[in-house]
């Protein structure tokens, strides 16, 4: 149950997080901001620096996630496969 | 300024074009070798590590439009077509997270082959005829750009570029695989990368831009100039609807497109799909941003510079930039990474439409016909969509990246539902796939512009033509008719004998690493009900004015 909830919570919120960060332009669309950063205007870099930092730094966190949840998943697996031999002992 | 957009000297352009078309004989020709079985055709083998895996998905996601159609967008609508296209690299990192490792775990071809495998083989059969139709339309981009640079590298006709080049690449293809596609496309992404950036980096030196060692990021000096010049090019332009609308057409779009979710089924392991989908971001995160400073220099350029571009030269913009500001040769350099660009997408394209007629569609319905066979019309498959894609770009859109846009959303709203909902909640029927990729494929293709112009949902031609508008409607259409179909169907008696509800459920449950089965998994109704609350929303939204 607890691998399931895992797999299945992280799926959604990092959908969630990638679409949030890859689509900050359409938080600036609702919510403009008139300032300059590094030289250019808010609205302008901070979308094109997440949607290449940022998502590079989530795929991370994802990849990491992503391969915990599957030995998670391998783990119940094995324990499943334990219990069936304890039952057919 | 010149007007007429044509190398002065054609033979060194042909040499370097010609000098890279003998590498990629060269690789597809040693890796094709290997290329024995259809599996080995399409996904390589599964086999394919971490780091030339993701070089490859970059190199086969961006495309033409990375080189010459992006930068044409940016000129005419500026910031907000950088906006858009920001979120297109989140393709791979969604594709893997949601369902590439699930059916990399499953051992599936294609998206096509999960979909005949979880509804069977009439949902699969239509799947593969709307993936042929989105293939083509990708691949026709492809087309037009291969047209466009040999136009402007020989001064030949386009016409004639388009049947000359356009053969000879589909051969190139058909000959090559997926093998020596992966190897060729690793090759093709640092080539794209370095002619790309290079010579950019050369355009802003000579524009006097302080920060052209690294032209993606660093052109913030010209900024000024630009907001003298031009006050509205950072400017928003459109209401949240049009950035929201995004999300359904392309971010959803991308899940469904089958030569992307392909590359994640060559990974040797789940490990190694996951460390190709971080090499993927970062190389895409830099070419994308040095693409948007190519399109802001060739804003500024003609802004501030006094070059002149006429509205059908748009897609011409970077090679363009690179004959004004840099030496014959670097144009040339960038011709070759803009056709090294065309060559990896068109390939990952066509072998998609391999992939889907002869496995698909003719395995499936004679699953008997032998693997030899098989792999000859997977041959001729590719070739033939080649074809049709040179066929369909004799009389080409105005911009080559509405269509390739426009096949995301027809991917998302045929394809993508049933493999997202598919794989997550085992209700999902067979009735409800049909049904959401028929009726919502219709919409989307009854409120594009290119069928009924009089029926459109925007009346603003290249929100239309993208498919933006369109996309919003039919990609929420297409979620609640699958979850509401099959959650009726599967209450109806009648049915039940039509169903194959334990082998669904064996499915899902094996695809996601489970050994055994437990009926709490995967079965929400709960989620499945918020989705078509919140998919109805989105679709009455779409329907409501734009005000464009």
């Amino acid at each position: 149950m607890k691998a399931y909830k895992k797999e299945v919570q992280f799926t959604i919120w990092m959908t969630a997080a990638f679409i949030l960060v890859g689509n900050v332009g359409l938080i600036f669309s609702i919510f403009p901001v008139d300032a300059m950063l590094l030289g250019f205007p808010v609205m302008y870099i901070v979308p094109i620096l997440m949607g290449w930092f940022g998502v590079f730094l989530l795929t991370l966190i994802a990849g990491k996630i992503g391969n915990r949840i599957d030995d998670e998943i391998d783990r119940e697996n094995d324990a499943l496969g334990n219990a069936d031999e304890v039952k057919e002992v | 300024m010149e007007q007429n957009w044509q190398l002065d000297n054609p033979i060194m352009g042909l040499a370097v074009v010609g000098a890279t078309f003998v590498l990629f004989y060269i690789v597809g020709f040693i890796s094709n070798r290997k290329s024995k079985s259809a599996k080995e055709l399409y996904v390589g083998g599964s086999n394919v590590g971490a780091i030339t895996n993701g070089l490859a998905m970059a190199s086969t996601y961006m495309s033409l439009a990375t080189f010459l159609g992006i930068t044409a967008l940016i000129l005419q609508l500026q910031v907000p077509f950088i906006m858009l296209w920001i979120q297109l690299i989140l393709a791979i990192p969604l594709i893997t997270i949601i369902y590439g490792t699930s059916l990399r775990r499953m051992g599936a071809f294609s998206p096509t082959h999960f979909i005949r495998d979880r509804y069977g083989v009439t949902a699969s059969i239509i799947a593969a005829l709307f993936m042929i139709l989105v293939s083509i339309m990708y691949a026709l981009g492809q087309m037009i750009g291969i047209a466009i640079t040999f136009e402007t590298l020989l001064g030949i006709p386009y016409i004639t570029g388009l049947f000359i080049f356009g053969i000879l690449i589909v051969g190139y293809i058909t000959i090559g695989g997926m093998a020596g596609a992966t190897n060729n496309a690793a090759i093709q992404m640092v080539i794209i990368a370095l002619m790309f950036i290079v010579p950019l980096a050369a355009i802003m030196k000579a524009i006097g831009a302080s920060g052209w060692y690294f032209p993606p990021l660093l052109y913030s000096d010209m900024v000024p100039a630009m907001m003298d010049a031009l006050p509205s090019f950072f400017d928003y332009q459109f209401s949240p609807k049009w950035y929201f609308s995004i999300i359904p057409a392309l971010t959803i779009g991308a899940l469904g497109l089958p030569h992307l979710a392909m590359r994640v089924y060559t990974a040797s392991s789940l490990k190694s799909a996951r460390s190709a989908m971080v090499w993927f971001a970062f190389i895409l995160g830099l070419v994308f941003s040095a693409t948007y400073a190519m399109g802001f220099v060739g804003v500024f350029a003609t802004t501030t510079q006094g070059v002149t571009i006429s509205d059908g030269d748009a897609d011409k913009l970077t090679i363009i930039l690179n004959m004004v500001y840099n030496p014959e040769w670097v144009t040339a350099l960038v011709i070759a990474g803009a056709i090294s660009a065309g060559l990896s997408t068109l390939s990952g394209n066509l072998l998609a439409i391999g992939a889907l007629i002869s496995q698909d569609i003719i395995s499936t319905l004679k699953p008997n016909i032998p693997q030899r066979l098989s792999l000859r019309i997977g041959f001729i498959a590719i070739f033939a969509g080649g074809i049709a894609s040179i066929l369909l770009a004799i009389n080409p859109p105005a911009f080559l990246v509405v269509s390739i846009l426009w096949a995301f959303g027809l991917a998302g709203v045929t394809n993508a539902p049933l493999i997202i909902v598919g794989v997550w909640w085992k209700e999902a029927n067979k009735f409800g796939a049909i049904v959401a990729s028929v009726v919502g494929g219709a919409i989307y293709i009854i409120v594009s512009p290119f069928v009924f112009p009089s029926i459109v949902l925007t009346g603003h031609a290249v929100t239309d033509g993208m498919g933006l508008s369109g996309a919003m409607l039919a990609v929420p259409i297409s979620f609640i008719l699958l979850i509401v179909v099959s959650y009726i169907t599967n209450r109806m008696p009648a049915l039940s004998g039509k169903l194959t509800k334990q082998a669904d459920i064996e499915l899902i449950e094996r695809i996601h690493g489970w050994k055994d089965i437990k009926a709490y998994r995967y079965n929400s109704t709960l989620g499945a009900g918020i989705t078509v609350v919140v998919s109805a929303a989105v679709a009455i939204w779409a329907l409501m004015p734009w005000g464009m």
